[in-house]
């Protein structure tokens, strides 16, 4: 029952999507001032590779630090919640509804320029940015530690108690190893979402794609090409961050 | 010891409540017309063959995977160079969070159709059930009270990048502290208040997904 | 054992086959069913009883062969499909109730849309149709309300709101706890009595040998056996059978 080749294009150009199409296509020509498009030059980009591609490296590293760091902490924050000890679980809490009802953005100004006031202590840029990153991601990642620990069977903590293992053994072999493959999808979408969010840190000046593309467009007034290659490299990072995390995610579910 | 001046930011209400108004127009804004994006390109996707297929999850993909502030960059800067338009501040935050949004609200609508159990459509349809009724009275209405928490996590998330929106010159909260800040230097006081305003309206949201999730996963069978 | 009048033949299966890709699902299905018929399927699972069965109202899309049901045949234009899914009601395993609806809701709703019954028509067939299986007392409760052998009674009921000429039974038990199996299966055999043409697929074998005029044994997609009850428990000398049976009685 296979359709003829013919057959398989003409479904493919409905006359739906068409119209839509020819909508779009109207749309852009009439907007469009085509004579900018034909003068766009994108060789700017290939003459500042090094700094764009030095700068994507330093927007996935922060990106990757505040994650790993962020889940460090968030994990530790997901077990002690476990514990019985209410005002401990109150305060972390709280901290977890702070971090995660904020704006990125907010968080970033209050870090570096507001935080210096309360411990006198003054970072640059790149630490302000990085520690805010890393306090946003804790919250969130402790969030998901918590969803992950409690998707693990109610078995297996009958098990542990009938076993008696101890504290540690616990929790490292037994429930975050199960906790942490239950995680795996959200921490993708949490990957993308911070890349994403890393932007942001650009109007600190931390030097990351955000920075060096907005200083490269303003010193070669060609904002397009650089702006538009730019987009297309965070759309790439993405894409792979996502591939990756479907990966992943795919391996650990192989093990029973 | 740090001193904290309260007097500053009460001095300085009025100016973050016109900021305040700016975030909110963004929010509505680009929420209502993100939702119109949202189902079209959702249907595209679920219903659409090949072409219309193809443009929505081209979309979908593009604009998620896209920083917000690059795209208001993009569309601030970039724009009037190509185009014969130059969009004002607030013009082109609205654009730059209506797509955005939008591609974020196309894949919560996927999700909550999708999440329907398939055995609902089957049952309908082995009844005789036409299909646009099947859409009407058995999918839409299930698929409505799986979509609510995430709405409302979208709809944080507009309130959030709408903060973005300063960078580029609109004259929201996140503007307006700034603005404040840069001449009284007390940072501290004012970043602390805002995020407090922010807090103060994203909590709820947070703790009512919350309850219409749990409510939610009792209900159905 | 149940007498019946065998009339003309209603669904009439010529060498259907399926696949999943290179998975082969169904292999040459032949069978005719008559007015009045109770067929049971049995068999292992994994067999392609249940694929076979969503044949025929259109779930499962066929490969090959045809399906002519009351006259209309598979494959064909998509309104053949719809027109069979209204004279084929079908029972699920999960019941497939609509959560978001009364009991009255999920009995009317059919009726009004696909043959555009009046409401206080499909209201009164929906109270004569729970009473007929006997909870006409939870008509404005809402599924997760009911008990999991109340919930298949009003999908059965559901289904009967059609007046379909045919009604398809997908292991309807199976998902039941034991004390509520018996319940169903009074309705089952009430309707198989009252002379509704059946097409079952259970793992009720006991109650299969008592309801059927003819029972079926399905393995590895495609069917072994298909005779008369005394017949298929007594006589078949199909080693394959004898040891399903022997698992299974």
């Amino acid at each position: 029952m296979k359709d003829s080749v013919s057959k398989r294009i003409l479904r493919w150009f409905d006359p739906g999507s068409v119209l839509l199409l020819a909508a779009i296509v109207a749309g852009l020509y009439n907007f469009v001032d085509w004579s900018q498009v034909t003068s766009l030059d994108f060789s700017i980009v290939i003459t500042y590779w090094y700094p764009l591609t030095t700068a994507a490296a330093m927007t996935i590293s922060v990106t990757a630090t505040a994650l790993v760091l962020g889940l460090l902490i968030g994990v530790g924050l997901a077990v002690l919640l476990e514990l019985p000890i209410g005002p401990l679980r109150y305060i972390i809490n709280i901290y977890i509804e702070l971090w995660r009802n904020t704006p990125l953005i907010v968080q970033l100004f209050w870090v570096h320029f507001g935080l210096p006031a309360l411990t006198g202590v003054s970072t640059t840029a790149y630490q302000s940015g990085l520690l805010a990153l890393t306090l946003q991601s804790s919250a969130y990642l402790a969030d998901i530690a918590r969803a992950g620990i409690q998707a693990v069977p109610k078995g297996q903590w009958d098990a542990i108690k009938a076993l008696s293992l101890p504290g540690r053994t616990r929790w490292l072999e037994v429930i975050l190893p199960q906790a942490l493959k239950v995680m795996i999808p959200p921490l993708g979408n949490l990957a993308v979402s911070f890349l994403n969010g890393s932007a942001l840190l650009g109007v600190l000046n931390v030097g990351e794609l955000m920075t060096v593309s907005a200083k490269i467009s303003d010193y070669t007034s060609r904002p397009v090409e650089i702006m538009t290659v730019v987009a297309l490299l965070y759309l790439a990072i993405n894409l792979i961050t996502t591939h990756l995390t479907n990966r992943l995610e795919r391996f650990t579910q192989r093990r029973p | 010891m740090i001193s904290f001046n309260v007097d500053e930011i009460i001095r300085n209400l009025p100016d973050l409540w016109v900021g305040l108004q700016y975030t909110l127009i963004l929010v509505f804004v680009s929420l209502a017309v993100g939702t119109v994006i949202g189902l079209a390109a959702c249907l595209g996707r679920l219903l659409g063959q090949g072409l219309l297929f193809a443009l929505c999850t081209g979309y979908t993909t593009i604009f998620r995977g896209i920083p917000e502030t690059v795209l208001m960059f993009w569309l601030y800067y970039c724009a009037p160079l190509l185009g014969g338009v130059r969009p004002s501040s607030m013009a082109a935050a609205l654009i730059a969070m209506s797509l955005y949004l939008g591609a974020m609200l196309s894949e919560v609508f996927r999700g909550g159709i999708l999440a329907v159990p398939k055995g609902q459509t089957e049952a309908a349809r082995s009844l005789g059930i036409p299909e646009v009724w099947v859409w009407i009275n058995v999918i839409l209405p299930q698929a409505f009270r799986i979509v609510i928490p995430p709405l409302i996590g979208v709809a944080a998330l507009a309130v959030k990048v709408s903060g973005i929106a300063s960078t580029i010159g609109v004259a929201e909260l996140v503007y307006q502290a700034n603005i404040i800040a840069g001449q009284s230097y007390r940072y501290f006081e004012l970043f602390t208040a805002v995020a407090l305003f922010y807090f103060m309206i994203l909590f709820p949201m947070s703790m009512i997904a919350k309850r219409y999730e749990r409510k939610f996963a009792m209900r159905t069978r | 054992m149940s007498n019946h009048q065998n009339g003309e033949v209603i669904v009439q299966c010529t060498n259907v086959c399926k696949s999943y890709g290179s998975f082969v699902a169904l292999k040459n299905i032949n069978l005719n069913v008559r007015k009045g018929d109770v067929v049971c399927i049995v068999g292992p699972s994994g067999g392609g009883k249940s694929t076979f069965l969503r044949t025929i109202n259109g779930l499962e899309e066929i490969n090959s062969g045809t399906i002519v049901f009351d006259g209309i045949t598979i494959p064909g234009p998509s309104k053949n499909i719809r027109m069979i899914r209204r004279e084929a009601g079908m029972v699920f395993q999960s019941f497939n109730l609509f959560p978001h609806m009364t009991v009255r809701k999920n009995l009317t709703l059919a009726p009004m849309r696909a043959r555009g019954i009046s409401p206080d028509e499909a209201n009164q067939r929906a109270e004569r149709l729970l009473n007929r299986v006997g909870i006409g007392n939870q008509i404005d409760k809402y599924p997760d309300q009911l008990s999991g052998g109340q919930q298949q009674r009003v999908a059965i009921a559901r289904a009967l709101a059609m007046e379909p000429k045919v009604m398809l039974f997908d292991e309807p038990t199976s998902a039941l706890d034991p004390e509520m199996v018996k319940e169903v299966l009074e309705v089952v055999r009430e309707l198989a009595v009252s002379g509704m043409t059946m097409i079952i697929v259970t793992h009720e074998i006991g109650f299969a040998r008592e309801i059927s005029s003819r029972m079926v044994f399905m393995m590895d997609g495609a069917i072994v056996v298909d005779s008369r009850p005394k017949t298929f428990f007594e006589g078949m000398p199909d080693p394959r059978l004898q040891t399903f049976l022997s698992k299974v009685l």
